[in-house]
């Protein structure tokens, strides 16, 4: 499941999660319906767990999970909580 | 400023929405964990931290009461994890197997596949295989063992997991299973019976290669094709009938005939039992075919042994039979040869005209003869039972005719017990074999005879009748004998059983009876009360409406004023050759030779006869190979062959009457007959 995002030049994401915590797992579910629906193939998504690496969620300034960050295209983005508002989640990704 | 600076502040707005979206999600809780910057440890929230802990108890809970032994190795494969069903499988403690090398494990022989199957692990493969394992006890297991490789986050080898069942139990029981299945079809092959299966449809689905050798094929070339290709014409509808039968789920055998490849009938007994799928639906027939040639003929061997052993037991009946005619034959011919030859000169010669010697032998002339007569037919009777089966004709026979021979030959047996009174109807013909059905009477008259004590003949009768219904000619013989008890009535027509002495009955008889009447397509019954008597029936179809065939020629009136002819007479046995010559010397020119040889000599020097009357069967040259050589050197002559038979034939003589178109005169023949025979050669 986890993929560099350097793979492709098509939109790149990365959620961080607590393991198998029931809003992490929901996010988890979230993210994956809203890419099979709204977005390409050559989308990447990485999931980190921060119970496994914390040091990579400091690195990235993450101060709670599951929050999902947008890689590429810049501007840089972030999205907190388990993704179940898809409206709003859409626009932080594509809007700007 | 800074604060003036527009990407700045754009930075700032962002950062304050985040921060609102982290309250937000904060208070409708959506955050499982939260990051302790100053210990760089994730603090899990409360409702996460005791998901948490369930997952992993409920995780925990499966692994342990999992019935599938679970293990994990590392990459150095070494066991890091094991549950417990695992170590049970194995005889450790769970304590005890962890950081166990996978090796100590794994019998000496399948370690190098264990190897193997870790660098395919390593390479990413999950497997799933049949290995065996060696307890701590030192016995090894069979287990059925799925393995998956364990990635960690960064995708990386870090071992294997490990589910394994044990297949001891499985193992031996497939073991048995095959080593059965090796023993059964071993059994289909070293089985000197054939073997087929058909499905549904007549079908071949499996044949032995008895049952392909039987028939001259290779087993492939017999597969899939129907069952009805190997069947003869004649055989079809048995097997369509026994397969209904089978259809209705009923076993069962029959005699049927097959065909081999060489267009040849079979004549065999197929033992059958349907096959049915786990709903009970007919799905095919397993068949045993065995080949009866052998069997049927031992069988009509047996017959022809039964027939001969009642007639060897009726000899000294049938030699009384023949002495008593005998004696007034010879008596009478005495007495004749007394009366013509008294003394010339002597007073009663004088007396007495030859008038009066004519008058005088008359009645004794008449006597020899008509005794002579009864002696011809015994023999006659003799002669059929003794047929043997080499030409085992059926035709349309007179029942009562054999009856009566029947009757003559058991004469001895019946007179001593029993009046017999016979009833016999005008009835059609039936389709048997004469010599058969003779034994089958013979067989039970002599029983019914046996069945009542000697010395009271006034009081006991043997009724035999004969009559038509509707389409069957009956036959019945009642006795007044002691009858069969109800407990062994339906034993009667069995093989070998038998009420009688030891060297008396053989217990054949009435088995052999009906199996004959069986094959005439008839039936034969017994009813029988103890004390009053029985009465066997048998029932037989009436013929078509064939003649029945007869050697002799039925004696027609002669011709009268013919031309003499030459009549050549060629008997070794002298006695005969005179008397033919005597009877036919006032007609015709009779030359009579005893041997063939002359016969041949006189032939080949141009004599010419107008008919040859020849024995069959002579010393050195015999009436056969006369014929042959007549053939050859003079074949006008040859077609002028009659043979006289005495009856005594061998198989080579047998087969030359069939195959020779020619007349033959049984002994003793009647002159009335032999002139008019003659008449026709004249012709």
């Amino acid at each position: 499941m986890a993929r560099s995002p350097s793979d492709t030049g098509g939109l790149a994401l990365r959620l961080y999660v607590a393991g198998s915590a029931p809003n992490s797992v929901r996010a988890i579910a979230n993210l994956r319906a809203l890419c099979e629906e709204h977005f390409a193939a050559a989308t990447t998504v990485e999931i980190v767990d921060l119970l496994q690496e914390p040091e990579r969620a400091l690195a990235d300034g993450i101060l709670v999970t599951p929050t999902l960050l947008k890689l590429s295209p810049p501007p840089t983005r972030r999205v907190v909580g388990n993704l179940s508002d898809a409206s709003k989640v859409l626009l932080t990704l594509v809007g700007t | 400023m800074i604060s003036d600076d527009p990407r700045y502040m754009r930075e700032l707005e962002q950062r304050l929405a985040d921060a609102q979206a982290t309250i937000d999600a904060l208070l409708s809780g959506q955050i499982d964990a939260v990051v302790d910057s100053l210990t760089q440890t994730p603090l899990l929230l409360g409702k996460a931290q005791s998901a948490l802990r369930e997952s992993e108890e409920r995780y925990r809970r499966i692994v342990e009461t999992a019935s599938e032994g679970i293990s994990i190795l590392d990459e150095n494969a070494r066991l890091t994890f094991v549950n417990r069903r695992f170590a049970e499988m194995l005889g450790y403690s769970v304590e005890e197997m962890l950081g166990m090398p996978l090796d100590t494990i794994v019998p000496e022989s399948a370690r190098a596949a264990a190897a193997q199957r870790v660098e395919r692990s390593r390479e990413g493969i999950s497997q799933d295989v049949e290995v065996p394992f060696l307890r701590r006890d030192g016995s090894q297991i069979w287990i059925g063992l799925r393995t998956s490789p364990i990635r960690d986050s960064a995708d990386r080898w870090i071992g294997t997991l490990g589910m394994s069942t044990d297949r001891t139990h499985y193992k031996a029981a497939e073991e048995a299973r095959r080593a059965s299945d090796a023993q059964y079809r071993q059994i289909v092959e070293a089985t000197s019976d054939g073997i087929v299966t058909i499905d549904a449809q007549v079908r071949i689905v499996f044949v032995n290669h008895q049952l392909a050798d039987m028939l001259g094929y290779e087993p492939r070339e017999m597969i899939g094709a129907s069952l009805f290709d190997f069947t003869s014409p004649a055989g079809r509808s048995t097997v369509a009938d026994s397969l209904r039968t089978r259809r209705s789920g009923a076993r069962g055998a029959f005699d049927t005939t097959y065909r081999h490849k060489s267009g040849a009938d079979i004549p065999v007994n197929v033992a059958n039992s349907p096959l049915h799928d786990a709903d009970g639906r007919y799905i095919g027939s397993l068949k045993m075919v065995r080949d009866v040639t052998e069997r049927n003929r031992l069988q009509s061997q047996l017959m022809i042994s039964d027939r001969m052993a009642s007639v060897g037991t009726l000899a000294a009946g049938v030699a009384h039979e023949i002495n008593n005619p005998l004696a007034a034959v010879i008596g009478n011919l005495e007495y004749i040869a007394e009366t013509v030859a008294r003394p010339p000169g002597s007073e009663i010669a004088t007396a007495h005209s030859d008038a009066w010697i004519i008058e005088e032998i008359r009645e004794p002339l008449d006597d020899a003869r008509n005794a002579a007569e009864r002696v011809r037919f015994i023999v006659r009777d003799l002669k059929i039972f003794s047929r043997s089966s080499a030409k085992e004709v059926s035709g349309p026979v007179d029942v009562n005719a054999i009856m009566d021979s029947s009757l003559r030959m058991a004469w001895n047996e019946v007179r001593h017990r029993a009046r017999l009174v016979k009833d016999l109807a005008e009835i059609p013909t039936v389709d048997a074999n004469e010599a058969r059905l003779g034994q089958v009477f013979l067989n039970l008259v002599v029983n019914a005879a046996q069945a009542i004590t000697e010395g009271n003949a006034e009081r006991n009768e043997i009724l035999v009748r004969t009559r038509l219904e509707g389409e069957r000619v009956i036959v019945e013989v009642s006795d007044t004998g002691v009858g069969i008890p109800a407990e062994i009535i339906a034993r009667v027509f069995d093989a070998f059983f038998t009420t009688k002495a030891a060297g008396v009955g053989t217990g054949l008889g009435l088995a052999i009876c009906q199996r004959i009447v069986t094959d005439l397509g008839g039936e034969l019954t017994v009813t029988s009360e103890v004390g009053k008597g029985t009465t066997f029936r048998v029932s037989l179809p009436v013929a078509g409406k064939d003649e029945i065939a007869d050697t002799v020629a039925t004696p027609q009136s002669a011709p009268t004023s013919s031309r003499r002819g030459r009549v050549l007479v060629v008997d070794d046995d002298a006695l005969v050759a005179r008397t033919v010559s005597r009877t036919l010397a006032r007609e015709h020119d009779v030359i009579s030779v005893t041997a063939a040889r002359e016969a041949l000599e006189r032939c080949a020097a141009g004599e010419k006869f107008d008919l040859i009357l020849c024995d069959l069967m002579m010393p050195d040259m015999t009436g056969m190979d006369l014929h042959r050589e007549l053939v050859i050197s003079a074949p006008d002559q040859a077609d002028r062959m009659i043979f006289l038979t005495g009856g005594a034939f061998t198989a080579q003589a047998r087969a030359f009457l069939s195959d020779t178109p020619k007349e033959h005169l049984e002994k003793p023949f009647d002159p009335t007959n032999l002139r008019a025979i003659i008449q026709r050669f004249l012709r």
